[in-house]
């Protein structure tokens, strides 16, 4: 990540023409717009199952396993030829960059333009992009998206104080762009105890000093019922916090998690923000049963989003959400908000006449719980201590947070 | 997989150790060519993708048959561990 927002470029596409490798922020812009080049996806039938490359705009995608090059490159390059008359550009990848560099390769070998994804799913799932969703003198607020995955982070800055929401993994990157800004991390607050992502909250706090925020109902593992082992602040309904010019008030947002809080930031501009976490999304929200009880917490996110969210959330605030399914879900600037009161019409998940039809909808459309999400909740509170590769195999594919349908 | 790896008569083994992504399969596909039809090949690998690569690639490919697939832990270092047969 580099200091300030990802620059958007629209040069990509007669460059990948050239060049043999290009990197995941190229790759991002790409996908940004339309452009006309096939993605060639050489990792096993089941990774690419599980998780492939989109974007805004998702180009052809191709599959061929990167050892049917090798059984009969013949047939194989054929098959890729077929899709690249009239010299049409070739992304190749694989999981780590390794097979796809040998493919793309023996493609140019052939004449086709064919360039090589580096670092692969794994260097893919680990970008983030930043943008400025508000810069303003007195206060600015950023999006940290980790693209591959589909989770969001936000950064506010005023008069030199920084807080983060949810911060992903990496906190370095947060720290280099923190100090690009002269800011200095004051608070870093987690909306809830993570189940698809590795939080570094904890770590954050440790490396400078700035204090990690988590709601006490959320510090005990929901299936081992073991409480958290590591240090961390106690977040209360209700709780108000100064940074700069922005106040930042908790609402207790039971329902996804039993101890989730969403995060009400005031502007001096008379601007709200709201950051959801996995409670509302832009088209979705938070499922009930990551925590192994669907069926007593699905009233909660009932009771949640049609109650606290409509009399304790200003309804001019942006909502922030935690995450997003598709990418279709940004506005026309890659940001992915919209104000509360358009959400309630927009947001066609929301629309229920009651209580029993929405735990019953619920209930009825819960997706496939990804099992890693059990030891990812582990790492988040201290129980568990993964090395960087079990780290990676955690953490891979899209996140699974949001309800079905 | 219901063979029993212990047992199993090994023809030559292939020490991968250290090589990543496409090269414990590019070796290990050259390396049976120079086999008899029968012969078994041990792979032993430190890649653990290899695990899958080469369940798929035996899935494809006419000529090998994978045999078994086993994990050892040697000084902290996990091997991956293939036995395929070249077929024909």
């Amino acid at each position: 990540m580099v200091d300030g927002a990802v620059s958007v470029t629209t040069a990509g596409l007669s460059e990948l023409g050239k060049t043999t490798e290009i990197d995941t922020e190229t790759l991002y812009n790409l996908l940004r717009q339309p452009h006309d080049f096939l993605l060639l996806d050489v990792r096993n039938e089941d990774e690419f199952q599980l998780w492939r490359i989109e974007g805004t705009y998702t180009p052809e995608t191709l599959h061929i396993p990167y050892f049917l090059f090798l059984e009969d490159e013949a047939t194989a390059v054929a098959r890729v030829a077929a899709q690249t008359p009239a010299g049409r550009p070739v992304v190749v990848v694989c999981a780590k960059g390794g097979a796809s560099d040998y493919v793309a390769e023996r493609l140019r070998g052939h004449n086709i333009a064919a360039a090589n994804l580096m670092g692969g799913m794994v260097e893919w799932g680990d970008f983030y992009a930043v943008q400025p969703m508000v810069e303003r003198p007195d206060y600015q607020v950023y999006q940290v998206d980790r693209v591959a995955r589909g989770c969001v982070s936000w950064i506010f800055i005023s008069q030199g104080e920084a807080a983060i929401v949810d911060p992903l993994r990496y906190g370095r990157r947060y720290l280099d762009f923190l100090s690009g800004k002269q800011a200095q991390l004051k608070l870093i607050l987690d909306t809830h105890a993570h189940a698809d992502h590795i939080s570094t909250g904890p770590e954050l706090a440790q490396a400078t000093g700035a204090a990690y925020y988590l709601h006490p109902y959320d510090a005990i593992h929901p299936f081992d019922m073991v409480p958290a082992q590591m240090a961390y602040h106690m977040l209360t309904d209700g709780q108000r916090f100064r940074l700069g010019a922005l106040t930042i008030e908790t609402v207790h947002t039971p329902g996804h998690t039993l101890g989730q809080v969403n995060f009400v930031v005031t502007a001096p501009d008379g601007e709200a923000f709201c950051c959801t976490g996995d409670n509302l999304f832009i088209e979705s929200f938070g499922r009930p049963d990551l925590g192994g009880q669907g069926e007593r917490w699905a009233p909660i996110v009932y009771d949640t989003i049609f109650g606290i969210m409509k009399t304790r959330v200003p309804q001019h605030a942006w909502i922030l959400p935690g995450h997003y399914a598709s990418p279709h879900e940004a506005n026309a600037e890659g940001i992915y908000t919209k104000r509360l009161h358009d959400l309630w019409r927009e947001n066609r998940s929301l629309h229920f006449a009651d209580k029993p039809s929405f735990v019953r909808y619920v209930l009825g459309h819960l997706p496939y719980m990804p099992p890693q999400y059990v030891e990812i909740k582990r790492v988040n509170i201290g129980l568990s201590h993964p090395d960087v590769d079990t780290a990676d195999e955690l953490e891979l594919g899209k996140n699974i947070c949001a309800l079905a349908g | 997989m219901s063979v029993d790896l212990s047992t199993l008569t090994v023809t030559r083994e292939l020490d991968v150790t250290g090589l990543k992504c496409p090269m414990p399969l590019v070796k290990a596909r050259q390396e049976i060519a120079s086999l008899a039809i029968g012969d078994v090949l041990k792979v032993i690998s430190t890649d653990r993708g290899s695990v899958k690569d080469f369940q798929g690639w035996a899935k494809a490919a006419t000529q090998v048959e994978l045999v078994g697939q086993s994990e050892e832990s040697v000084d902290g270092k996990t091997l991956y561990i293939h036995f395929i047969r070249r077929l024909r």
